[in-house]
């Protein structure tokens, strides 16, 4: 009966099609160093599973987000686990996907043919940093006001056009309502959106070209 | 290994991966329902005697209307709501309330002196003057608070209020 | 690349994927059971750390010393080390835009820059050695970060040597080093790529090393201001109503009933209507009670100073919201008292003996340490600790086990009480209003059974009191004045 459903399915969805090409797929020996990348993508849709459950309760006013963030933490069911998951995930997450950088660069899989996926990786590093940073003001207490307030002030200091960016970063001249809104409509639509995008065509790429082998003595 | 299980290593990766993957899913999976519906399994009773005035301010036989508030707490905001009921003085010493919220869909219903029913603007339910049903869709008489849920403290009449 | 090279490439991976495996099972089954360990981990550290508590944001406060989530602090300290430099130091945008754009280009353009056509490590002793010490020059920033880079006035201390050290000077030497190097690979690879990989190799070891005697040098860090945090609706009550007890009720009064102010320097002889009515409650939202309370009433004729630190106060925005909060609940009959809230004092049961933990401290807290306490007018009689009860003040003293002839007795009673020595007259305690009955019976017991600190010291006294057994554990009736 499941392959009568399966065979309905693979005529309309080319599942079989997606399989050969996706899943089954020579590589080279692998490495448990080549978890790490499959790890970072793991760790993206987890912080994006949490940060959308996340978003059923929190709310992005300074009057409200603090108080949301407590009843969050003492109010609802699990919250305090969904919330703990996604604090430190972001921490797992740009650790983990910095450690794949670094393995990376070490067995110079940049190179020939594939120095696009690298490419697309760095972006996806500066995505993620950005993810962290807009993600930290929204709590709205005082780490979060402050540590937000130097960080776009560095920003600022940028010759010429820093009081510019510090403006558009901050909303207005200061932390206001304004930054809050804009770092939550980056936090949840914007990065994670590019995130995808490049994350997609990294995939891709991956794909296209395999993971790359374990350079040997006479690589 | 292959070859001396009934299940081949294959098959074994293959079983064992789809129990983590389900695992890591139902870990995720099963707080995150009770965290989203969390506030619909709520209990969030309150219990409380209120005061709608002195006794004596009310007219024996007359359905009149008293007002009180009641602040609740949702998440992390307080709101106000206001609540209703006719109170109908049926003697020198006792009383009774009705809800004024109309058993129908919820509005608020209003007592006609001349026809001596309460009368819902809505779907135009009508109520006898002790709350039971004398026509429209109402399914049920009017929300009745007497007997032990009613008592006369230094003359003030109270209710039992309960909600939720 | 040639043509040639770039075909090499291709079937060496053609090789190697003939020796390989399968994506599906064999890799997904590795990365599943990498993600599960994860997930594992973060379940741990979100159950048994937790997230640290953080007082709400406070726009006003600038003594605040932020710091960014830990993977920018290396850049941080970078900044803070950098501007030690004289001179260059001053020109602020080369460090937070110069050098870090330039690292992120050269990370974008890596494949671009590395022409080396070889992949295995030995053979990119430059890449390896210039990714190794910024590497470890990234973890070295983060471990010192929380070293102040200057202490004191001292200005380039040796502190600031090390830290200018091993923050700046060691890794930019050593970069120096490295890409001059590469020259050097013309004419001799063995020797450059010695030279890389030692140079690399001791920069790192150099820069840890003067970190760790950074970081052990370090003054140790100034002990923040403690902040309390109330979590559950419970915990924010408690709290509102430990700071009303400071902070309000030498004015208010300890149950918002307010009267005559006396002995607030500044007030006395102010009459306060009270604050505990539905006028009050019923009118005034949470914000506008949490604005009364941050901006005072200056221009009204009792003339309530600001509370808020915005405009000169002690109490930051969280207090202010557990002040709040604790009023609303107190005060206001629609609101519902959660359970496990009230901190109400429990009451005695008959021939029960108070003690200082149990009831005493609460019943002191809620109706005297407004005014008995530390900088407060109050000839030094603080009751703020058992010690303090029982040892402090100018007219020790004030309780003496048994004796019902206590000056504090006498004065919850109503009675003036004149000072042995001075001949000065003490006025009735608590000087506005004097405590409800079961108070005054409650210290009466407890001063009467010998002032018992703890509750086991008070179990033990309970003592039904039987006729002419003399026990002077027994609780005798309020003495008549």
């Amino acid at each position: 009966m499941w392959n009568k459903l399966f065979a309905w399915l693979d005529e309309r969805l080319a599942l079989n099609d997606l399989y050969k090409a996706t899943l089954d797929r020579p590589e080279p020996k692998g490495n448990w160093w080549n978890t790490l990348g499959s790890a970072s993508l793991f760790l993206f849709l987890l912080q994006g599973a949490t940060g959308i459950f996340l978003s059923v309760y929190y709310t992005p006013s300074p009057d409200h987000a603090y108080d949301s963030i407590q009843y969050i933490m003492n109010g609802v069911a699990f919250g305090w686990l969904i919330r703990g998951i996604h604090h430190w995930g972001a921490s797992v997450m740009v650790m983990v996907v910095f450690i794949h950088m670094l393995r990376v660069f070490v067995t110079a899989s940049y190179k020939y043919p594939r120095e696009l996926t690298w490419l697309i990786g760095v972006g996806l590093l500066l995505c993620t940093l950005g993810m962290g940073f807009t993600g930290y003001l929204l709590p709205w207490n005082q780490k979060a006001y402050w540590a937000t307030t130097v960080g776009t002030a560095i920003a600022g200091s940028v010759p010429w056009i820093g009081p510019f960016i510090q403006k558009a970063l901050r909303g207005g001249t200061d932390l206001s309502a304004l930054t809050l809104s804009r770092f939550f409509a980056a936090h949840i639509w914007m990065l994670p959106a590019v995130l995808a995008g490049l994350i997609g065509v990294h995939l891709f790429l991956i794909i296209k070209h395999g993971e790359s082998e374990f350079p040997g003595k006479d690589d | 290994m292959a070859g001396s299980h009934h299940i081949s290593r294959r098959d074994f990766i293959k079983i064992t991966t789809a129990a983590v993957g389900t695992a890591i899913g139902a870990a995720i999976g099963l707080p995150t329902i009770a965290y989203l519906i969390d506030p619909a399994l709520k209990a969030g009773t309150t219990d409380a005697w209120i005061p709608l005035g002195k006794l004596v301010d009310f007219e024996v036989g007359k359905p009149t209307l008293a007002t009180f508030t009641r602040s609740k707490v949702n998440g992390w905001e307080k709101s106000v709501n206001s609540y209703g009921v006719f109170v109908l003085r049926t003697s020198d010493t006792e009383a009774l309330a009705l809800s004024n919220k109309c058993t129908h869909l919820g509005c608020h219903v209003n007592w006609d002196t001349d026809k001596q029913e309460y009368i819902c603007p809505c779907h135009d339910a009508q109520f006898g003057i002790n709350g039971d049903v004398l026509g429209g869709p109402p399914p049920r008489p009017l929300d009745r608070y007497s007997g032990d849920q009613v008592k006369v403290e230094d003359g003030t009449l109270l209710i039992h209020f309960l909600e939720g | 690349m040639k043509a040639e090279q770039k075909k090499n490439v291709h079937e060496k991976y053609k090789i190697a994927l003939q020796k390989g495996e399968r994506f599906w099972p064999d890799s997904i089954f590795k990365d599943l059971l990498v993600s599960l360990a994860i997930f594992i981990v973060l379940i741990m550290l979100a159950t048994f750390i937790g997230i640290p508590g953080e007082p709400k944001a406070d726009p006003s406060d600038s003594a605040y010393v932020p710091k960014p989530e830990w993977y920018f602090l290396f850049l941080f300290k970078f900044l803070a080390v950098y501007g030690q430099i004289p001179l260059l130091g001053k020109i602020e945008w080369i460090a937070t835009a110069v050098i870090p754009g330039l690292a992120i280009l050269l990370l974008f353009a890596l494949p671009l820059i590395d022409s080396n056509p070889y992949r295995y490590y030995s053979r990119r002793t430059m890449a390896l050695s210039i990714m190794g010490v910024f590497v470890v020059s990234m973890v070295v920033l983060t471990t010192i970060s929380g070293v102040p880079a200057v202490s004191g006035d001292s200005g380039m201390s040796t502190m600031t040597l090390l830290q200018f050290l091993t923050g700046l000077v060691i890794p930019i030497l050593a970069y120096i080093i490295l890409v001059g190097s590469s020259f050097l690979a013309k004419r001799s690879g063995l020797f450059a790529s010695r030279l890389q990989k030692w140079t690399a190799i001791i920069a790192s070891g150099l820069m840890v090393a003067v970190a760790v005697v950074v970081v052990v040098m370090a003054p140790p860090a100034a002990a923040g201001t403690e902040v309390q945090l109330a979590n559950t609706l419970s915990e924010q009550i408690l709290l509102g109503q430990d700071l009303y007890s400071i902070n309000c009720v030498e004015c208010h009064g300890p149950d918002g009933e307010g009267g005559e102010v006396i002995g607030v320097e500044g007030f006395e002889g102010v009459i306060l209507t009270p604050i505990n009515t539905k006028d009050i409650m019923y009118t005034f939202t949470d914000e506008t009670l949490a604005n009364i309370i941050a901006y005072g009433q200056l221009e009204k004729e009792h003339a309530m100073p600001p509370f808020g630190r915005a405009y000169g106060g002690v109490l930051s925005p969280s207090e202010i919201d557990y002040l709040v909060t604790f009023l609303r609940y107190t005060w206001d009959d629609r609101a519902e008292m959660p359970a496990g809230a009230v901190s109400s004092i429990p009451a005695l049961n008959p021939g029960e003996v108070p003690s200082w933990d149990v009831h005493i401290q609460l019943l002191v807290k809620r109706y005297c340490i407004s005014c008995h306490r530390a900088g407060k007018q109050n000839n030094n009689n603080l009751m703020t600790s058992y010690e303090e009860m029982l040892t402090s003040g100018d007219d020790a003293p004030l309780i003496t086990a048994g004796d019902p002839e206590s000056l504090m007795l006498k004065l919850i009673n109503g009675q003036e009480g004149k000072d042995p020595v001075t001949d000065k007259v003490i006025r009735q305690m608590p000087p506005t209003r004097l405590l409800d009955p079961q108070y005054v019976d409650m210290l009466t017991r407890w001063v009467m059974a010998g002032m018992p600190q703890t509750a086991e010291e008070a179990a033990a006294l309970f003592v039904t009191a039987t006729p002419g057994s003399g026990s002077s554990a027994a609780p005798t009736p309020t003495p008549t004045p």
